[in-house]
C-alpha cells in the first residue's frame, strides 16, 4: 500500500500516539492487576493460614501428625498456595509439604514470625529443575491457639501474581495491538482517499504545463468535482490561460471567479 | 434382570467381578463424582468394578444404560457377586445392598450374599498393593463360597479403584455406602486415603458402617475420634518404626535418617520414627520426602543428597515400592551406603523386583531390611502360610481386569496378599458370628466376641472396646537369594557390614 509522501507524518504520528496509548494503558494495568492480585493472594494467604491454625488445634491436642498433614495437604491442592509447614511453640518443624526437603532459609527462619516475609528460595545442588522449590515467595504466618501450640506458616509464589499479571496484560496487548494493525492500515486507506484528488490535480497541473491536458484522464474527473480539490484544478487551469488572456480585453475573473466555479 | 449384569465366562473358579458400565451412566450422582475426580490425574481411573470387560459385551452394556436406577443398582450389586453363584443372584436380593430393612433391620433374604465394599489402588504407582491385598482375600473368599458361603451366603466385593489418592476414595466410599449401601468397608489402601475417609464413617455412624482391616498401620483409625468406626488387623507404623529403631539402635546405628512420602503415611512413619529416637535420647539424622506417585525411573538423587549430609547409619523409608526402589538405587549408586528399612506397606516383593531387575541387584538389594505384620509366607511350618499356598495354588486369584488396565504382572506369593489373605479369614470368622441374619448393628458386638482366636500364624487375635487391633508382632527380613527372609536378633549387627565399612 503505497503512503504518499504528504501524510508520511501524518502517519507516523497517529502510529507513535497508538503505541503511546499501548505502553500506558500496559503499565497502569501492570500496577493495578498486580496490586490487586498481590493484596488478594495475601488475603487469602492469610486466611488460609487461620483456617489451618484454628484447625489443628483439636489435631494438635489430641491426634497424631498424620492428621495434621492429611489437613495441610488439603490446602496445598490450592492452585496459589505453595507450601505450608506447622511449627511447634518450640519451633519444630511438625508437618509441612517440602520436597524434597525443607530449605534451607525456611529452616533457619524465626518459626514465631507472623509478620509478612519475602524470600528468596534456590534450588539446592542437585535439584533437577522443578524437582525442588525455588522462586521468590512470600509468607504469611497464623499463631495456634495464641501462638502457645505453634504457628503455621503458609508461602505463595510471588510467580504465579507475575504470570497472571502477564497474562492479563497479554490478552489486553494483544486485542489493542490488533485495533492498532486495523487503525493504522485504515489510517492509510483514509489518507490515501484523501489524497487521491490532489494527486489527480498535480497529474492535471503536469499535463498543462505539457500542453496536453485533454488527454489527461484525470482531468476531467477532478474538474468536476465540487469540493477543494475541484477549485484548486480549475484554479490552476485558469492560470495556465492567464498569460494569453492578458494579450486581450478579457481579465481573470471576468467570466466568473474559476475558484468559485 | 436381563442383559444388565455382565458375567465374564472364565475357565477358573476365580472370583470375577462382572461388568456393570451402566451403573455410572444411570446414576446421576455418579456422573457427579466423575466430574469430580476429573480434576485429579490418576482419578480418571476411578471406576466401578463393572467396566465391561469384553467386546461383545459392551454393546450389552449401552443397551443396559436405559434401564433404571432401581434396576442397574440392585444389578450392580449382584453383579459384583464372585462368578460361580453370580447367575444365582443376579436377579436376587443382595444383603446389605437394599435400603431400609436389610441395612439396618431384619428380613433380608436367606440367600443374599453379603457384600464388602472395598476402594483401593488399582491404578497408579502403588497399584500393585491394591491388587496383590485383593488376590489374597480373593482366594479366601472364594474357599469359603465353594463351600456355601457364611450362613448359606455368599461374600461378594464390591471393588472400587481410587488410585490411591483421596479424593476419589472419599467419593468411592460415599458411593459405596449411599448408594450400593455394601455391609461393610473391607480392605482398603492407604494411610491418605483411608484419613479423610474416617469422618465420613463417623457421619453416617447411625447406619453402623465399619472399616474392616485396612492396609495401613496409621494412628487415625486407631485413636479417637474415628477409632471406634475401624477394626484394624496388622500392627501399627508405630509399632514398625519403634521396632525397627530400637533394633538399630541396639546394634550401635543411632544416627538414623527417614526418607518419606509427603502426605499422611509419610508423617505417620515419621513421627513414629521421631518418638522412638526420642525415647533413646537421640533425633533425627536427617529427613528427605518425596512426591506421591513417584515412579521407580524418578530421580531420588536430590533425596540422597540431602540424607548425605547428615551421615546416616540407617535409613528408614516410609514410602512406597516404586519411590523406596528408586531412593535405594540412587542412593546405593551415590555412595549412601547403609541399611534401608522400609515399612510393611512398601510391598516387599514389588520392591524386590524392581531392584533385582537392575545390573548388579546384589548392591542394592543386600542394604535393605524390611519390617513386616505378617510372618514369612516362605515358612510353610505355620498352618496359616499353608493353607494361604493352598488357597492360592487352588484359586490363582487374578487382578480384576476391568480396574487393572495397566500393565501388571502378578506376585505368585507375598506379604501382601498374604495380609489380604489373613484379612479374609478373619472377616469371615467376624461374619460367621453374626448368625443367621447379619445385622451391621451387632457387628461390633461380633468383633469384640473375638478373643484369643487362632487365626494360624502363632500369634492370637482379640478385640474389644480398648482394643480395635488384632495383632501387634513386627516381623523383620533381609534379602537373601533375591527373597525376604527372616532377619534374626543376631543379624542386625551385620547388616550391610561390608558395605558399612567402606
Amino acid at each position: 500500500m503505497k503512503v504518499h509522501k504528504l501524510f508520511r507524518k501524518t502517519l507516523f504520528g497517529v502510529l507513535f500516539l497508538f503505541f503511546l496509548i499501548l505502553l500506558s494503558t500496559s503499565l497502569l494495568w501492570y500496577r493495578t492487576i498486580d496490586r490487586q492480585l498481590s493484596e488478594e493472594y495475601e488475603t487469602n494467604s492469610r486466611n488460609i493460614a487461620k483456617t489451618i491454625a484454628d484447625s489443628s488445634v483439636d489435631i494438635l491436642l489430641n491426634r497424631d501428625l498424620s492428621a495434621l498433614q492429611s489437613l495441610i495437604d488439603q490446602f496445598a491442592e490450592i492452585q496459589s498456595i505453595d507450601y505450608i509447614y506447622i511449627t511447634s511453640e518450640t519451633g519444630e518443624f511438625l508437618a509441612h509439604t517440602f520436597i524434597p526437603g525443607i530449605p534451607e532459609d525456611i529452616r533457619g527462619s524465626d518459626p514465631n514470625n507472623m509478620e509478612l516475609v519475602e524470600r528468596q528460595l534456590r534450588n539446592t545442588d542437585g535439584c533437577s529443575p522443578g524437582a525442588c522449590l525455588a522462586g521468590s515467595f512470600v509468607e504469611v504466618g497464623s499463631p495456634i491457639l495464641a501462638g502457645v501450640a505453634g504457628t503455621v506458616h503458609v508461602g505463595m509464589n510471588t510467580d504465579h501474581v507475575s504470570l497472571k499479571v502477564q497474562r492479563a496484560i497479554g490478552q489486553q496487548n494483544y486485542l489493542i495491538s490488533i485495533l492498532v494493525v486495523v487503525g493504522f492500515l485504515s489510517s492509510i486507506w483514509f489518507v490515501n482517499l484523501a489524497a487521491k484528488p490532489l494527486g489527480d490535480v498535480l497529474g492535471y497541473a503536469v499535463a498543462l504545463a505539457r500542453g496536453d491536458a485533454e488527454a489527461d484522464a484525470g482531468a476531467g474527473r477532478v474538474l468536476e468535482r465540487d469540493d477543494e480539490a475541484g477549485h484548486l484544478a480549475r484554479l490552476v487551469g485558469h492560470l495556465s490561460r492567464a498569460p494569453a488572456a492578458a494579450d486581450g480585453p478579457e481579465r481573470p475573473g471576468a467570466d466568473g471567479d474559476p475558484v468559485q466555479g | 434382570m436381563p442383559d444388565v449384569t455382565f458375567l465374564r465366562p472364565t475357565s477358573r473358579t476365580m472370583p470375577r467381578a462382572v461388568a456393570t458400565r451402566a451403573v455410572n451412566r444411570a446414576i446421576p450422582r455418579a456422573e457427579a463424582a466423575r466430574a469430580v475426580n476429573r480434576t485429579i490425574p490418576r482419578a480418571e481411573a476411578t471406576r466401578s468394578v463393572g467396566r465391561t470387560i469384553s467386546r461383545t459385551e459392551a454393546a450389552r452394556a449401552e443397551a443396559a444404560r436405559s434401564v433404571s436406577r432401581r434396576h442397574v443398582l440392585r444389578s450392580t450389586l449382584a453383579g459384583c457377586a464372585l462368578l460361580p453363584a453370580a447367575k444365582g443372584t443376579a436377579s436376587g436380593a443382595v444383603f446389605g445392598a437394599a435400603p431400609g430393612p436389610a441395612a439396618h433391620g431384619r428380613g433380608a433374604s436367606a440367600q443374599a450374599p453379603i457384600v464388602l465394599g472395598v476402594s483401593a489402588a488399582f491404578s497408579g504407582s502403588s497399584r500393585g498393593l491394591g491388587i496383590e491385598l485383593y488376590r489374597g482375600a480373593s482366594a479366601y473368599f472364594e474357599h469359603v463360597n465353594q463351600r456355601g458361603g457364611v450362613g448359606g451366603r455368599r461374600i461378594d466385593l464390591k471393588l472400587y479403584d481410587d488410585g490411591y489418592q483421596p479424593d476419589p476414595s472419599v467419593q468411592n466410599t460415599r458411593t459405596l455406602m449411599l448408594e450400593d449401601r455394601v455391609f461393610l468397608l473391607f480392605g482398603y489402601v492407604g494411610t491418605p486415603t483411608v484419613t479423610r475417609v474416617l469422618p465420613l464413617l463417623k457421619k453416617f455412624q447411625d447406619d453402623n458402617f465399619y472399616l474392616f482391616f485396612p492396609f495401613t498401620g496409621a494412628q487415625p483409625q486407631r485413636e479417637p475420634p474415628y477409632g471406634d468406626f475401624a477394626f484394624n488387623l496388622r500392627a501399627s507404623y508405630r509399632q514398625e518404626t519403634a521396632g525397627l529403631v530400637n533394633n538399630f539402635v541396639r546394634s550401635g546405628r543411632t544416627r538414623i535418617a527417614v526418607f518419606y512420602q509427603a502426605d499422611a503415611y509419610g508423617r505417620s512413619g515419621w513421627e513414629g520414627v521421631k518418638r522412638a529416637l526420642e525415647r533413646h535420647g537421640y533425633d533425627l539424622a536427617g529427613e528427605a520426602t518425596y512426591r506421591r506417585g513417584a515412579q521407580f525411573t524418578a530421580s531420588m538423587r536430590s533425596q540422597v543428597e540431602i540424607l548425605q549430609q547428615g551421615d546416616p547409619q540407617a535409613v528408614i523409608c516410609v514410602g512406597s515400592y516404586n519411590a523406596c526402589a528408586a531412593f535405594a538405587r540412587d542412593a546405593v549408586d551415590l555412595g549412601l551406603r547403609a541399611p534401608m528399612a522400609n515399612l510393611s506397606f512398601v510391598g516387599s516383593e514389588n520392591l524386590l523386583g524392581r531392584l533385582t531387575g537392575l545390573p548388579d541387584s546384589g548392591r542394592y538389594t543386600s542394604l535393605l531390611v524390611n519390617s513386616q505384620v505378617v510372618p514369612s509366607y516362605h515358612d510353610s511350618s505355620i498352618p496359616a502360610v499353608q493353607e494361604y499356598h493352598d488357597m492360592m495354588d487352588r484359586y490363582d486369584p487374578q487382578p480384576p481386569e476391568q480396574l487393572v488396565t495397566e500393565a501388571y504382572e502378578p506376585v505368585s506369593r507375598s506379604f501382601v496378599s498374604l495380609e489380604g489373605f489373613l484379612n479374609a479369614k478373619l472377616m469371615v470368622e467376624i461374619l460367621g458370628r453374626l448368625g443367621g441374619n447379619p445385622q451391621r448393628v451387632d457387628l461390633e458386638r461380633a468383633v469384640f466376641s473375638v478373643r484369643d482366636f487362632d487365626l494360624g500364624i502363632g500369634e492370637t487375635v482379640s478385640f474389644g472396646p480398648a482394643r480395635r487391633q488384632g495383632l501387634q508382632r513386627v516381623y523383620y527380613t533381609k534379602v537373601e537369594d533375591d527373597r525376604f527372609v527372616t532377619l534374626e536378633d543376631d543379624d542386625w549387627a551385620s547388616l550391610g557390614a561390608t558395605d558399612a565399612s567402606a
